[in-house]
């Protein structure tokens, strides 16, 4: 089924109309992708999910987060995640507090990989760790922080890649069990984090398009990984303006594997790899 | 005339490409778009090894990166890539599709969208199907399918998943692929 620019505008319109939802600055060619699928999905064509979105709030609100992609990882790019641990991280430890954001947290794989990290460093009493993304459903997974143990297996080499080794030093190895922070059962097919690590962070609903003040606070360190890459330039910018307001000077901004920042708003940046400092 | 060559490949085509690549003028006049199936462990590494025996700069390329002539753009691992109609690269984590990631399929059909009947795509050696429904895609857009022989490839599934699908401009062995690109102005 192939859709044209116009038919997904009328889509995007209908979504605004009847909500508080606003796509139309996303990246036309996974939005096109998505609401493809989700047509076929439902075995009907673009009028029928106009109808039923209009009339049907439940369906709205399901049709919203089909829009929305949620691959995430534990410990996704490890590389990044030992930028974190030796040279990002270990800056803040003499602060009394570390506030992180992870905005567009997904089911929450990073959150958890944030606080174990940060139990490494002896760091993770003093972190207060908010998370936010638009998909209910997917908050809702990240508080249970329960994920298939077959389809992540990776998870694990990551884990050690980050956790137990030291790319700086190969003689180094710090045999932390997994059982200190989740709890693998094959038979049943399950990653079970912790409970003390499920307590801590403190998950929203929130939607970057619009912005705002979600938990009234500055941040040390923001994550945002692999979401302004279905956002369009102009919101890109809206988000990093965003995000530079609420950063302490001196705090980072950590962004995807493959996502970059781009125009006026990274002369107000310091870049190093993936990470950017607030001037 | 051409505006840009998109490649797909897997299992077999290493090799291929590294060898189309290092046969390139430093100054080739096209983009070119690679969407190379790699395992998903291996995600490092892959990019440096086709710079180090290609004539024209390798990039993984960020998300609405300016696609330019005369530089190789190399699909990241565990991404799709897409071509915006503005001709800058997308990238997106979306779902694998027919077990691919990045996925061949949608790196040609939306390269296809983008420059219509001023693109070339080449399918080579692959043990899969993906590819030959955006080879298609292509085609109808107007393009220049080509093929790798079938008969030179070390995994023939995917060249003769896309002959059947579509009927294609030219079946080119290694060196006919590398002889037509030299011709392209």
């Amino acid at each position: 089924m192939i859709l044209s620019d116009q038919e997904v505008q009328f889509f995007v319109n209908t979504i605004k109309n009847s909500s508080g939802y606003d796509f139309s600055e996303y990246s036309e060619k996974s939005l096109k992708r998505r609401l493809q699928k989700i047509l076929i999905d439902n075995n009907t064509d673009l009028l029928g999910i106009i109808n039923k979105v209009k009339t049907n709030k439940v369906f709205l609100e399901k049709t919203v987060k089909d829009i929305t992609v949620n691959t995430t990882e534990l410990f996704r790019d490890p590389q990044i995640w030992q930028t974190l641990k030796y040279r990002i991280l270990p800056k803040f430890s003499e602060n009394r507090n570390i506030n992180i954001w992870h905005a567009g947290c997904s089911t929450g794989q990073e959150v958890y990989s944030m606080m174990i990290l940060l139990n490494e460093l002896g760091l993770y009493d003093k972190a207060k760790v908010f998370a936010s993304d638009l998909n209910t459903d997917a908050l809702d997974a990240a508080k249970k922080g329960n994920y298939k143990y077959r389809f992540n297996i990776g998870y694990l080499d990551n884990f050690d890649k980050v956790i137990k080794e030291n790319p700086f030093n190969y003689e180094e190895y710090n045999d932390v069990p997994y059982s200190k922070y989740f709890k693998i059962d094959k038979v049943t097919d399950s990653i079970q984090m912790n409970d003390f690590l499920r307590q801590k962070p403190i998950f929203r609903q929130h939607d970057l398009v619009h912005g705002g003040d979600l938990y009234f606070a500055k941040f040390d360190l923001i994550l945002c990984r692999n979401v302004i890459i279905y956002f369009k330039y102009s919101l890109q910018n809206k988000v990093f303006k965003l995000f530079h307001e609420h950063l302490y000077t001196n705090g980072y901004l950590v962004l995807g594997m493959h996502e970059t920042m781009l125009g006026e708003i990274t002369s107000r940046f310091d870049k190093k790899g993936q990470a950017y400092r607030k001037k | 005339m051409y505006k840009a060559v998109v490649i797909g490949g897997s299992a077999g085509s290493f090799q291929v490409i590294t060898k189309i690549l290092s046969s390139l003028p430093k100054n080739f006049p096209l983009p070119v778009l690679l969407c190379l199936h790699r395992l998903k462990h291996v995600r490092s590494g892959f990019v440096e090894a086709l710079s180090i025996k290609s004539t024209i700069p390798i990039v993984e390329p960020y998300d609405k990166e300016t696609i330019k002539p005369g530089k190789g753009y190399l699909a990241p691992s565990n991404y799709h890539m897409y071509v915006e109609l503005n001709k800058r690269i997308a990238l997106s984590t979306e779902e694998p599709v027919n077990h691919s990631r990045p996925s061949i399929d949608l790196t040609f059909e939306t390269a296809a969208q983008a420059y219509r009947d001023k693109l070339i795509g080449i399918i080579l050696s692959g043990a899969n199907r993906d590819g030959a429904y955006g080879l298609k895609k292509l085609k109808h857009a107007g393009g220049l399918a080509i093929v790798q022989d079938p008969n030179e490839c070390q995994v023939k599934t995917m060249t003769e998943a896309s002959l059947k699908l579509t009927t294609v401009d030219h079946i080119f062995t290694t060196e006919q692929i590398i002889s037509f690109l030299l011709k392209l102005k």
